[in-house]
């Protein structure tokens, strides 16, 4: 009888690593105010929307056999088998939106020794950048600590925007601002630049600023702002991606086959139900609208990247800070629930089609394979290729990129 | 002499009943505290706790409460203001407006004549946006959502008339403060109210307001300063006496200066040795323009204004440097240059919305007086470990503070021990160190004595065992849930504190305890620490690397080191002796050489000149406004205008006008209208140039290598726009207007922005550009335009979730990017190739770096 560890020692062990998925960036889908499982992805028995818990829609069958969504999810449905569901996430901070949504995306809570780096910046460090046309990683939403790449240092940072008909900030240029004028403004600075590097001739680190300078106005040229440009889409693409969050969902697509890492889109304009997904009170009645943004969008950028041929190589996750209870509030809409909620993947080589973890009758519990967040960030991040438990250095200190993460290994062949 | 800490005094600016003189004098105000729920307007058998005075009937800002030793203090929840003030009035019929978000009441003559309903904490999210209120013909400003407006009609006879208002200020789940509490007075036919007060009081229009809130700030800060000095004479007396009561020390011995090489002061001496021995030459000396650029960086954090350039070069050449010096250790900016500096090392981390990531409270405030009132620095370390005063107001207490931290004690005592004693206890948090010689139990003993009590071991903070998996690298040889007690960890520092004891004692003895250790005179560690720092800030790199962690480093002059900290400590741990110590050295007078990141080993650290620096982001933002004569012109860091929340949730930090002001914008929730799109353009900048918005952790060092980003934020974004773009406000549409050659337009935008004259190419470059727009380039008969910046005030935290709060956010996003409107004085091309010119000096490599 060989003990343990003898066996771990075995060559056996080292065949039972997974394989890793394909992905070499990743479309990250934050859907920001915790979105309830219950009325999208993992749908149960239907409540009656005040003292009755359950679902507050009908739910419909998908490409995936015995697993279904909510109705609204219209056409992602038969698209589903391109995506595997995790319907048995959990993580134990319910309360808080900036302490769960700073969980989510850095897969730790704040230790007060260091800031940990989210999951974009610690993406577009492993992989480094494919090309200088485009930022590794690029966030559209609001520049917040949850987004920040900690100890891994600013050049690990985004670009952001918060409009997509503004662009992204800083590298923009100024709307009185055409061709013609920053041309005359860069050749004042080439001038002022170039002086001052030769009165300081032998000075090597004068030398470096100013060519630090010089480089990034060729960044930001005219190939990188046209990857921003939505206008050289068609209008019919435009239309099928719906509104400004489909819009965003298209720009990001754009971005990838520019070359970006890791792209943020953040779902965060409550226009059309008040609350975003934080559907308390009568953020509920509404939500159905966000629900089917979300349809149009997500559906739409499956098929766009399976037709760019870039959905094998390109992780779409959709992620959200945490989940909501199967119990209505006193206004009709529902508070928080971090205990049992649902991500899903989709793309990026992983094994599609199925649903991973199971919640009990009303999605309260996990019933079946919990999958922590850090079990979470493992598998994205073996899906990009990168190995969860690696170290990265905050100076000496060694910090693997997820907390024991354990890979969701039924995604991997 | 130990004192207690908590002594609230009633003290008086002026006791006596205003007289009854035609116009009136100033509103006599007194503050109450503690009265009993249901009783908040009994005040006839109350003392009053503090008495001061105001110009006229608004109450925006309230006197600091200070302890003896100046630190700010919470008042009772809530407290009361009393204002009372008597004049003569003509016969006739008057209507009273009193205006108050909380409970209020007006009195005249004794008689009740108007009140307004306690407030209501809210709890909601959901909020509608308030109505944008109506104006009609009338210039009145409007009362601003919550405030009520209070109306009374009232007949007054010929003769003196006494006017009381009494007011509910703050309360369980509100804010303690006024709000705009304000009362107007209106005959018939006058077309808008006065504010009650002396017959010259201002109207209250929205000019008027706005002109009275900021003279209020200004003179209740300045009221603040004056108090809290007045009450804090015992206690700096009882410092002074301290630090003369310590045995004197007996000064090192200043090595012989090597021949061939300069020297100002001693501090060249030491470093001469060093030079000679390896035969490096020294850097050239710095011009006297570059001089003044570098140290008025260095004191205030901001470029030189032509006027002090003007000033400096009409003092005699020999004694200019020396009186420039003198003059900017005195500038009331020094204070904000040194907040910015211990906001990193010390992580002040506050929050505007429900902090719960490791937020502390804002002690910037405290460390603010404490560097403007320039308190020994021995006495600012106690105070800090003390963690007394105020939590909300930003006293030592809310240094205290880590939300959501599973042991908020172990994090100040890593912060306290990098800070003071270069011991980096960090890898000790949750194991013993693997690479210093710290053990977990060092850490948590020393967080037990910040803490005032034993401490539990969290098990989040240790290193789980894997099941059957192999051991840990790093182990502790305590165990979760152990009990640690207080105890000094590093009697290899210093076995015993003094014997002297403390000027002011705190309630917890094992924190007195921690603060003799600390600044005990035998305590050469902590004398060192500070000095290097100091070093490092102004020279670019320490005399000790790493300046937080001693375990990592060698002193590459020893000896200089002592010196300094001798110096430090004889002048009764004057941070301002220091300084100036350094700043006469012909060490610091010379050009910079080389980066801080080639010196890391002390064989590499000569000093034959500073090590290159560039501006810090706050010298940058605060130095960019500065030279355009433009303020921030920022929203307000608050998200509950209306103040109908506790401050535990959510904080005003007020608008800001210097960089160190700005904080997080907490948008976590990622919601378009809980951003402030001003602060955030200025914010987008500092994070870019090294600035941290959230201050989780300590930092000495800053990640502000140059980067392409660095660039283009400066050159595209917002801030940058502001800058060059010449609007009325703009110093530089001042010179483009007022200048009689184009040659002197150039010299001095030269001069407001790089602090010299430009040079022979430079001049024929800008000449060539402006000159053949320069004769025509006035506008005749246009006027300048207003250039306030708007931002909504209805937006908050209570309504953000509507589509209306959103969309109105969403517009002042895409506002901003226009940028300020632009002069119509100057024709469009001219103006448009001066902006260039602007752009192209603050984008050059050679503004944002020091000298």
């Amino acid at each position: 009888m060989i003990n343990r560890r003898e066996f771990l020692a075995t060559p056996l062990a080292a065949a039972a690593a997974p394989a890793k998925g394909k992905a070499d960036a990743c479309i990250f889908l934050w859907l920001g105010g915790g979105a309830a499982q219950i009325d999208t992805f993992d749908p149960k028995r239907r409540g009656d929307g005040k003292k009755v818990a359950g679902a507050a829609y009908g739910a419909i069958d998908t490409a995936i056999k015995n697993v279904q969504v909510c109705e609204h999810l219209k056409q992602t449905a038969p698209l589903l088998d391109r995506c595997a569901v995790l319907r048995s996430i959990t993580h134990p901070i319910v309360s808080e939106h900036a302490a769960a949504a700073n969980l989510v995306h850095t897969g730790r809570t704040p230790s007060g020794t260091l800031q940990y780096p989210s999951i974009g910046s610690v993406v577009s460090h492993q992989l480094g950048s494919k090309t200088e046309e485009v930022p590794n990683y690029v966030v559209m939403g609001y520049p917040n600590i949850t987004r920040d790449p900690g100890f891994l240092g600013a050049k690990f940072g985004y670009v952001y925007l918060t409009q997509t008909e503004i662009g992204p900030n800083g590298l923009v240029r100024p709307p009185d601002v055409d061709s013609t004028r920053q041309d005359r403004r860069e050749t004042l600075l080439a001038s002022m630049r170039e002086g001052h590097q030769n009165r300081n001739a032998g000075d090597a680190a004068i030398q470096a600023q100013g060519d630090v300078s010089r480089q990034a106005f060729r960044l930001a040229g005219p190939r990188f702002m046209n990857v921003f440009a939505l206008n050289r889409e068609s209008k019919t693409m435009r239309e099928s991606y719906g509104g400004e969050f489909g819009q965003r969902c298209l720009l990001a697509r754009r971005l990838v086959q520019a070359g970006a890492r890791f792209v943020e889109v953040s779902f965060n304009l409550n226009f059309l139900n008040g609350s975003g997904w934080d559907t308390h009170n009568d953020g509920q009645t509404n939500q159905h609208l966000l629900i089917r943004d979300l349809d149009k969008a997500f559906a739409t950028l499956l098929l766009d990247l399976e037709k760019q041929k870039l959905l094998e190589t390109t992780l779409v996750v959709i992620a959200t800070e945490f989940g909501r209870p199967p119990e209505f509030d006193a206004g009709g809409g529902r508070g928080h629930q971090s205990e049992a909620f649902t991500m899903v993947l989709a793309g990026g080589g992983i094994k599609s089609g199925l649903a991973v973890g199971a919640t009990d009758d009303l999605s309260k519990k996990v019933i079946e394979r919990p999958v922590s967040i850090p079990d979470f960030h493992a598998t994205i991040h073996n899906a990009l290729g990168i190995d969860p438990l690696k170290n990265l250095y905050a100076g000496d200190r060694p910090v693997p990129i997820t907390d024991h993460g354990k890979i969701v290994q039924e995604l991997f062949a | 002499m130990v004192r207690s800490l908590i002594a609230s005094l009633a003290w008086s600016l002026s006791a006596a009943p205003a007289p009854s003189l035609p116009g009136g004098g100033p509103i006599q105000v007194e503050i109450f505290e503690d009265l009993a729920a249901g009783k908040e307007f009994d005040l006839a058998a109350m003392k009053s706790i503090d008495r001061y005075t105001e110009p006229a009937f608004a109450f925006i800002h309230t006197p600091t409460k200070f302890a003896a030793n100046a630190i700010p203090l919470d008042r009772s929840t809530p407290f009361i203001l009393k204002a009372a003030y008597q004049r003569n009035y003509t016969a006739g019929s008057y209507t009273l407006r009193l205006r108050a978000r909380g409970a209020a009441r007006l009195f005249v003559d004794g008689k009740l004549v108007a009140q307004t309903q306690a407030q209501k904490p809210n709890t909601s999210g959901d909020d509608p946006v308030p109505p944008a209120v109506e104006r009609g013909n009338t210039p009145l400003r409007p009362a601003a959502y919550p405030h009520q407006d209070s109306l009374a009609p009232v007949q007054l006879s010929d003769g003196p008339h006494e006017v009381v208002l009494i007011a509910v200020i703050g309360g369980k789940g509100l804010y303690p403060s006024p709000g705009e509490l304000a009362v107007g007075i209106r005959t018939k036919d006058q077309l808008v109210d006065q504010l009650l007060g002396p017959h010259d009081a201002p109207p209250l229009t929205d000019a008027g307001w706005e002109a009275y809130s900021l003279a209020s700030a200004r003179r209740h800060a300045e009221s603040d300063k004056v108090r809290r000095r007045t009450v804090s004479q015992e206690v700096s007396a009882l410092w002074n006496a301290r630090h003369k009561s310590q045995p004197a020390k007996s000064a090192p011995a200043i090595p012989s200066a090597p021949d061939g090489y300069p020297v100002r002061n001693a501090i060249d001496n030491f470093i001469n040795v060093k030079l000679a021995a390896t035969s490096a030459k020294h850097t050239a000396a710095l011009n006297d323009l570059e001089f003044l650029r570098r140290v008025t960086l260095d004191t205030t954090g901001l470029i030189p204004t032509p006027a002090e350039i003007a000033a400096y070069l009409k003092d005699a050449p020999k004694s200019r440097r020396a009186n420039a010096v003198n003059r900017l250790v005195d500038n009331p900016s020094w204070a904000d240059h040194w907040v910015s500096y211990w906001q990193d090392v010390l992580a002040e981390n506050p929050g505007i919305l429900k902090p719960d990531l490791n937020n502390t409270g804002p002690f910037r405030w405290w460390m603010h007086q404490s560097f403007s009132d320039n308190i020994p620095f021995d006495r600012f370390v106690a105070e800090l470990v003390q963690q007394e005063g105020s939590a909300t107001l930003g006293g030592p207490a809310s240094f205290s503070q880590a939300t959501l931290n599973d042991s908020p004690p172990a994090a100040k005592a890593d912060i306290v021990a990098q800070a003071f004693l270069g011991q980096k206890l960090s890898c000790s948090r949750c194991h013993d160190a693997p690479f210093h010689p710290f053990k977990q139990k060092d850490l948590f003993a020393l967080a037990a004595m910040l803490e005032g009590k034993d401490l539990k071991l969290p098990a989040t903070s240790t290193v789980p065992q894997g099941e059957g998996g192999r051991k840990p690298n790093v182990v502790s040889a305590l165990k979760p849930g152990e009990s640690i007690a207080p105890a000094w960890p590093f009697a290899k520092l210093l076995e015993h504190a003094d014997s002297g004891t403390l000027p002011v004692a705190a309630k917890s003895a094992t924190r007195n305890q921690l603060a003799s250790f600390l600044i005990s005179p035998d305590n050469d560690r902590f004398s060192q620490v500070v000095v290097n720092r100091v070093w490092k800030r102004y020279m670019g790199v320490g005399i000790v690397e790493p300046a937080d962690d001693w375990s990592r480093g060698r002193a590459s002059h020893p000896e200089l080191l002592v010196y300094l900290a001798h110096q430090f400590r004889a002048s009764g741990y004057d941070l301002k002796h220091v300084a100036k110590l350094i700043f006469a050295s012909h060490a610091y007078q010379r050009k910079a050489a080389g980066t801080a990141a080639d010196q890391m080993s002390s064989a590499k650290r000569l000093f034959a000149g500073p090590a290159h620096r560039n501006m810090t982001a706050e010298q940058l933002v605060d130095s960019l406004h500065l030279a355009a004569g433009k303020p921030f012109d920022c929203e307000e860091m608050n998200l509950n205008p209306a103040g109908d929340r506790s401050p535990k949730q959510f904080i005003n930090l007020g608008k800001p006008e210097r960089g160190w002001h700005l904080t997080a914008l907490s948008n976590e929730r990622d919601r378009p209208a809980l951003a402030l799109p001003i602060a955030q353009s200025i914010v987008d900048v500092m994070t870019n140039y090294g600035w941290r918005q959230s201050r989780q952790s300590p930092a000495t060092k800053r990640d502000d290598a140059p980067s392409p980003m660095q660039t283009l934020i400066l050159a595209n974004g917002v801030l940058g726009t502001r800058i060059a773009r010449l609007s009325d406000d703009s110093a530089f549409t001042g010179i483009a207007l007022g200048n009689a050659t184009v040659d002197a337009l150039i010299e001095q935008t030269f001069t407001r922005i790089l602090s010299r004259k430009p040079n022979a190419p430079e001049l024929a470059m800008y000449r060539n550009l402006l000159a053949p727009v320069f004769a025509a380039r006035v506008v005749k008969g246009a006027e300048a335009r207003s250039t306030r910046r708007e931002s909504d005030g209805r937006v908050s935290w209570s309504n953000h979730l509507s589509a209306e709060a959103t969309v109105i956010r969403l517009e002042e996003e895409r506002k901003l990017r226009f940028g300020d409107k632009p002069t119509e004085r100057l024709t469009k091309d001219f103006r448009e190739r001066y902006e260039d010119t602007l752009w192209a000096l603050i984008n050059s490599p050679e503004f944002a770096m020091v000298p």
